[in-house]
């Protein structure tokens, strides 16, 4: 389906400026670097998404490949002169490749299967960036020494915090944009046909092999872009924000958020970033978050498959609907 | 699961014993203008931030602060006004911990931040105080960060200089040739710290080994098990008190107290641990540590206690870091106190905090001060303790430790006129 100027991609367009504009005017400096987070943590979970709405695969390494990715981008931001912003493709390009390979498992595994073989590599990865730490400006190919952490280049327009939040907002917008053409495109058709049965989306000549492998590329690469400016956030990565752990509780949020509609990957990280910070400002455990978590997940498996994102837009149509009746 | 066993119960002991430990000293406190009329004025905003959480209890430091800050008020405040101290906790996230920073110093707009204590916090904001123009005065740090950058300024040793003062006293009094240096694989911590051991170990002549485990899987047996297969002749208890102690309950267990020398920096010197130890380990365990003896009879020790007692809250930790929080803060207290209350905003008290050269403290062995560097580190000599009794007495009194990480230290207080 080509992308159209129609008055609804005009609005969303307009929307998308409005927020990226004004929003972060509204925040104080503590909620600007929360909703930088947690849009960065959206992307991630946009990446989940990809793999469980199209193919119906269930991919628990998404947290390691913003590891990966942010490792790249710290890697290259010592080691070259070059802008954030390639930088940033190139680490969610090293990324994506890193998916695909995660995904040569898939190949032959469902289910709880290659949940637990991804939930394993991602703590393989947990290993290696415990053991060899990310790059913070030393010599040699893992770039660590015992140092203060260097500085991280931002792009030019994007030195402070909010023209910084301004940054992410727009590469979540671009990245949502292609994974939403993805689904009408010839990979989302053949991603449609396999989950209803791969034997017949190869009889019907689909190549079944390199379009799970496209998946998870494209899942690995919005992952890698999220930990590019997850780095860029921070000035610096830590081992302890990759924990294998993570990525599972990423993927519970993904389904409370809705897997199936690009504001669901918005919602799975608010909820991941957003209520601890907001429980920590409240004096609050952030660890209450976990209960919370657990029972919104209960309801979005009992009476919510399309998670809040669904019911959101289900709410929102079905005013439309009433709206539309009343003209009448 | 046997180590975390281990470490939950050792841990639920050392809370326990901090709640029914005993006042060493019943003297009223002493605080700022010591005037017997609270503060009533406009507040003056200061920060903490402390580390909180798995695997270990940075706390101590901003307890302190706050108990003497709460005294402060109470008598006068700074020339009548109070200082309202917000403290919040990183719980050891380094997201978390830019968001704190970020909320204290820009959003709250703190004059300084006073009692800090964290891993990770010093690592992710040492730019934004730098930026911000604002001071951080620590007390419970434990990586390079906090000791290498020019807008913090710790009172406590961290792994450094007090892992070195306790491998010294074991090279010359133990006759350590070999020491391995146990430690968690933390940026800037265990790494720095045991890679700044073997260098001291190398210049006398000796071996050091470097043996880093993961903070996020503890595993006290293969550790165990490493420190004897690399033939060390020494261990060096580079961790937190918790997974410390495991150590030594694994190495009790199997028998191990006799294959080593064992000595320790500072964490392990808490209130309580005497108790936890054991009978085991009398007269085998050496700690270095940073401050004065807890039982200390010198004026700022007892009135650390008297402050405690009576403005610090219950469960308040009352370690080494915990006076290292009460001494900073008085310090910090005594830099403001000579300021015109009324313009007191940032960078008056940035530059009344960098003014400090040569405040003295019974709870130090040397003088501190900040002054215009690029790197702060003002406490660096420490006395030996060795565990025995029940409890512990000191083998060595106030010594210095030798080692090239201090050399742009030492022209510094050559500048300053500290030393000669």
């Amino acid at each position: 389906m080509p992308l159209r100027f129609d008055i609804k991609n005009t609005f969303t367009l307009v929307l998308v400026l409005a927020v990226i504009v004004l929003f972060p005017l509204l925040l104080s400096s503590l909620w600007v670097k929360v909703v930088t987070s947690a849009l960065i943590f959206s992307l991630a979970a946009l990446g989940v998404s990809v793999v469980f709405a199209q193919l119906g695969l269930i991919n628990l390494s998404q947290i390691a490949l913003v590891g990966v990715g942010g490792w790249v981008l710290l890697r290259l931001n010592y080691a070259t002169e070059l802008p954030f912003t390639v930088m940033l493709v190139l680490g969610g390009i090293v990324t994506a490749s890193i998916g695909a390979l995660l995904a040569l498992p898939a190949l032959r595994m469902r289910g709880l299967y290659l949940a637990l073989v991804t939930l394993m590599a991602a703590g393989a990865f947990q290993i290696l960036f415990n053991a060899f730490q990310f790059p913070n400006g030393g010599e040699g190919f893992w770039g660590v020494a015992q140092q203060s952490a260097g500085v991280v280049r931002r792009p030019a327009f994007a030195q402070s915090d909010a023209n910084y939040l301004r940054y992410v907002i727009s590469a979540v917008a671009i990245c949502i944009t292609v994974v939403g053409l993805h689904r009408y495109a010839a990979p989302g058709r053949a991603w449609a046909m396999t989950r209803q049965s791969e034997a017949n989306a190869m009889a019907a000549g689909v190549n079944v092999t390199f379009y799970k492998l496209w998946a998870f590329a494209l899942s690995g690469c919005v992952a890698g872009i999220a930990g590019g400016l997850l780095a860029g956030a921070l000035q610096q990565l830590d081992a302890r924000s990759f924990l294998a752990g993570d990525s599972i509780l990423l993927f519970a949020l993904a389904i409370v958020g809705g897997v199936y509609h690009w504001l669901g990957a918005i919602i799975a990280g608010l909820l991941f970033k957003l209520l601890p910070a907001l429980l920590n400002d409240f004096g609050l455990s952030a660890d209450i978050a976990m209960v919370i978590f657990g029972a919104a997940l209960l309801h979005a498996i009992m009476t919510a498959p399309q998670g809040i994102a669904g019911q959101l837009i289900g709410a929102i149509s079905s005013i439309g609907k009433k709206g539309s009746a009343t003209d009448d | 699961m046997k180590n975390l066993t281990k470490l939950l119960s050792v841990s639920a002991l050392l809370a326990a014993t901090y709640i029914t430990t005993p006042a060493y000293a019943e003297d009223a406190p002493v605080c700022g203008m010591n005037s017997g009329q609270a503060a009533t004025g406009d507040p003056i905003k200061v920060g903490g931030i402390n580390g909180n959480a798995p695997p270990g209890d940075f706390s101590g430091g901003t307890d302190a602060a706050a108990a003497y800050f709460a005294c402060v008020n109470a008598n006068g405040g700074i020339n009548g006004r109070p200082i309202e101290y917000i403290v919040e906790n990183d719980q050891w996230n380094p997201e978390l911990a830019g968001q704190v920073g970020t909320k204290l110093v820009k959003d709250e707009g703190v004059v300084a931040l006073v009692g800090n204590g964290s891993v990770v916090s010093m690592a992710v904001n040492a730019k934004l105080y730098k930026d911000e123009g604002v001071m951080a005065m620590a007390s419970a740090c434990a990586i390079s960060d906090c000791y290498e950058n020019s807008n913090i300024v710790s009172t406590n040793q961290g792994p450094l200089p007090s892992g070195i003062g306790a491998l010294k006293y074991a090279v010359e009094e133990l006759g350590t040739e070999h020491a391995a240096c146990i430690g968690f694989n933390i940026p800037n911590n265990g790494g720095w710290a045991c890679d700044w051991m073997n260098k001291y170990m190398e210049s006398k002549g000796k071996k050091g080994t470097s043996i880093l485990m993961d903070p996020t899987a503890v595993d006290l047996n293969s550790v165990y098990l490493q420190a004897l297969a690399e033939g060390v002749d020494t261990i060096l208890l580079m961790l937190p008190s918790g997974p410390a102690i495991g150590l030594l309950k694994v190495a009790e267990e199997q028998g191990g107290r006799d294959q080593f020398k064992w000595v320790s920096p500072t964490p392990i010197y808490e209130p309580g641990v005497e108790k936890v130890i054991g009978d085991y380990w009398d007269g085998h365990l050496y700690v270095n540590i940073e401050l004065a003896q807890f039982d200390s009879k010198g004026a700022d020790n007892k009135n650390w206690v008297a402050v405690m007692n009576k403005y610090g809250k219950e469960g308040d930790r009352r370690d080494t870091f915990s006076q290292s929080g009460f001494i900073s803060a008085k310090f910090f207290t005594d830099a403001l106190l000579k300021l015109d209350a009324a313009s007191i905003d940032r960078a008056s008290v940035t530059k009344a905090i960098k003014g400090i050269v040569g405040a003295k403290s019974d709870l130090l062995c040397g003088a501190y001060y900040v002054g215009e560097a690029d790197r702060h580190m003002p406490n660096h000599a420490g006395r030996m303790m060795v565990y025995k009794n029940g409890g512990f007495e000191t083998v060595r009194d106030c010594y210095d430790i030798d080692t090239a990480y201090l050399d742009p230290i030492r022209a510094q207080e050559k500048a300053l006129g500290i030393t000669k």
